[in-house]
């Protein structure tokens, strides 16, 4: 009724008011969409749709900074490179185990932490909390604090090792420790995000159902996976998508806990794209590398849209 | 709406004390070394308490790199690309929860497609417009980049806290004479100023966060960020962690506040748009 009311109020006063501006102010649905929509348009344009095409432009280019020569096309030369390109694929492979190392890794951990702080005590803020800052670290400041936690002399983990009577490690005078480390790091920072979608999640589940089970005699265990996880699904869905395209992008973590050593062992693909375009101003290799990382990561999309899709 | 898989009481505070030791051992660690001495850290067994306390490294944190330039630096740029966002956010929010639009459908998949578009693919181009426009080393070279990276997460928030405010009440303001877009700013804002706070703070914290375009395109100490300033303390064989670590409290301190106090809006935010990690 009211809308009803409003729609002739607006014609009314589109007859009666005068100027431009008002006008404008007072437009049609679809006119007013496009100047409301306009500017979001207008960034995604410019800062992705047009970068992007840049970006495959660039990426058949000979483009080198340092060497002072002008562009000149080079068809696929910069995929040959790339493939025939060892440290690409010691970084593709680091990238891929980081990314299947530690989004498992993280639901695993995220899960256990929103079962606990789905518990109903009594200091409930500080549980959320306890969440809530390991989200809101950056990265960079995080790789930092446990670059610290792993220093191998006056670190504390090696110094629980040595309490316990283990051997201490030297974390990163090693390709396999130093990958340990990173991927440790990596699923504390981003376990603590999991749990707050699954811990949404748990909190929409009704309790009829639990009240329901335990009357058929089904034990918590069995609660769990027939009532908990599958109901949990979508949210887990949703967060897994963009943990793993967040972890293919991986590139703070290990930059500031190894700066990619020993050696180049534990680069990662981001920081091979950077290292290239940004420190060897080859931005015609850097863009191949780039769109190798944009199609590992519409793979990803589309393979985990695919088993959303079937799963609903 | 519960569902508990431990039962007894010891169990559940084991659990809950392992949750709290997760969240803020690390930092609470890095605070302890921020008050050691160089010496003091370097004792084995460790000293897990710093045993003389000192404020020494937090006056080297300020004066070995320019500490307070990073924060400025970060704060101005994220507060800008926080405003910028919310602005266009606001409006494509709007458009979508309200008007009659024949393709909201294709573009709310567009808006989620985008947010989890990676960044990092972009750091080329990206590289070389700002270079040819002269804007490397500049707060712009960062502000657009990170409004960006917000405004389909936070337009997906303010849809959905749009889509429960009344429209009877915008209705009635234009009865009363008010335009659309006075509606929207004078009635429709301030109602859902919960949705729109809890955007801004994740729009603030995507960008607070953000590195490696920070450190790519703004390499000059003038436009450094935060993150990328607390990397330079160290040297090439040095790590002097109690001055790393006074400068990382410095850094965590403002967002730390600003958690504590909006933790349920934050949460909320999470949860109901779509979320970045």
């Amino acid at each position: 009724m009211s809308q009803a009311v409003a729609d002739r109020q607006e014609t009314e006063e589109r007859q009666t008011v005068g100027g431009r501006f008002a006008r404008l102010m007072d437009m049609g649905d679809g006119a007013l969409a496009f100047w409301l929509l306009l500017p979001t348009a207008v960034l995604l344009l410019a800062i992705i749709v047009y970068p992007v095409c840049r970006l495959i432009y660039t990426s058949f280019l000979s483009l080198s900074l340092t060497s002072g020569l002008p562009a000149s096309f080079a068809g696929l030369q910069n995929y040959r490179d790339m493939f025939a390109d060892p440290v690409f694929w010691s970084s593709f492979w680091n990238t891929v185990i980081i990314t299947v190392v530690t989004v498992p890794g993280a639901l695993v951990v995220g899960m256990a932490l929103a079962l606990i702080a789905n518990i109903p005590f009594r200091q409930r803020w500080a549980f959320r909390l306890a969440l809530l800052v390991p989200w809101a670290l950056p990265l960079a400041f995080c790789g930092l604090i446990f670059a610290w936690f792993f220093q191998s002399d006056y670190g504390i983990v090696n110094d629980v090792l040595r309490r316990l009577g283990l051997p201490t490690v030297i974390w990163f005078n090693s390709y396999a420790w130093a990958t340990v480390a990173i991927c440790l790091t990596t699923i504390w920072k981003t376990s603590s995000f999991m749990a707050l979608i699954i811990l949404a999640g748990l909190q929409t589940i009704p309790r009829s159902l639990y009240e329901a089970a335990e009357i058929d005699g089904a034990g918590r265990v069995r609660q769990f996976f027939e009532i908990t996880l599958p109901l949990l699904r979508p949210a887990i869905a949703v967060a897994l998508i963009f943990r793993t395209i967040t972890a293919l992008q991986t590139f703070d973590i290990p930059y500031t806990m190894t700066r990619g050593g020993p050696g180049t062992s534990t680069v990662t693909l981001a920081m091979y794209i950077r290292q290239n375009t940004v420190d060897f101003l080859d931005l015609g290799y850097g863009s191949a590398l780039a769109v190798a990382m944009f199609a590992l990561s519409m793979i990803v999309t589309v393979f985990y849209l695919r088993m959303i899709r079937r799963g609903a | 709406m519960r569902f508990d898989l431990l039962s007894g009481k010891p169990l559940r505070i084991i659990a809950g004390v392992i949750l709290l030791f997760n969240g803020f051992f690390p930092a609470l660690w890095i605070v302890f070394t921020s008050l050691k001495t160089e010496s003091e850290l370097r004792v084995t067994p460790i000293h897990y308490l710093p045993t003389d306390p000192t404020l020494a490294n937090y006056v080297r944190a300020f004066t070995n790199q320019p500490l307070l330039l990073y924060l400025f630096n970060s704060l101005f740029i994220a507060v800008c690309s926080t405003a910028l966002t919310l602005f266009v956010a606001t409006l494509a929010a709007y458009a979508l929860a309200r008007l009659r639009l024949r393709f909201r459908g294709l573009i709310l998949s567009v808006i989620i497609a985008v947010s989890t578009f990676p960044l990092v693919t972009l750091l080329v181009p990206l590289f070389q417009m700002m270079r040819s426009l002269g804007l490397l080393n500049s707060y712009l070279a960062l502000i657009l980049p990170y409004t960006v990276l917000s405004v389909p997460v936070c337009t997906l928030v303010l849809v959905s806290f749009f889509d429960g405010i009344p429209r009877d009440l915008e209705s009635a303001a234009m009865v009363d004479g008010c335009t659309r877009i006075g509606a929207l700013f004078k009635i429709v804002v301030p109602l859902s100023a919960p949705g729109v706070f809890t955007a801004g703070i994740l729009a603030f914290v995507n960008a607070w966060d953000e590195f490696l375009l920070a450190l790519s395109l703004n390499s000059s100490p003038t436009f450094r960020t935060l993150p990328v300033g607390i990397t330079l303390y160290q040297g090439e064989f040095t790590f002097p962690w109690p001055t790393i670590s006074a400068a990382l409290v410095v850094g965590i301190v403002p967002v730390a506040i600003l958690i504590m106090i909006f933790q349920e809006r934050v949460v909320s935010g999470l949860t109901t748009g779509g979320i970045k990690g």
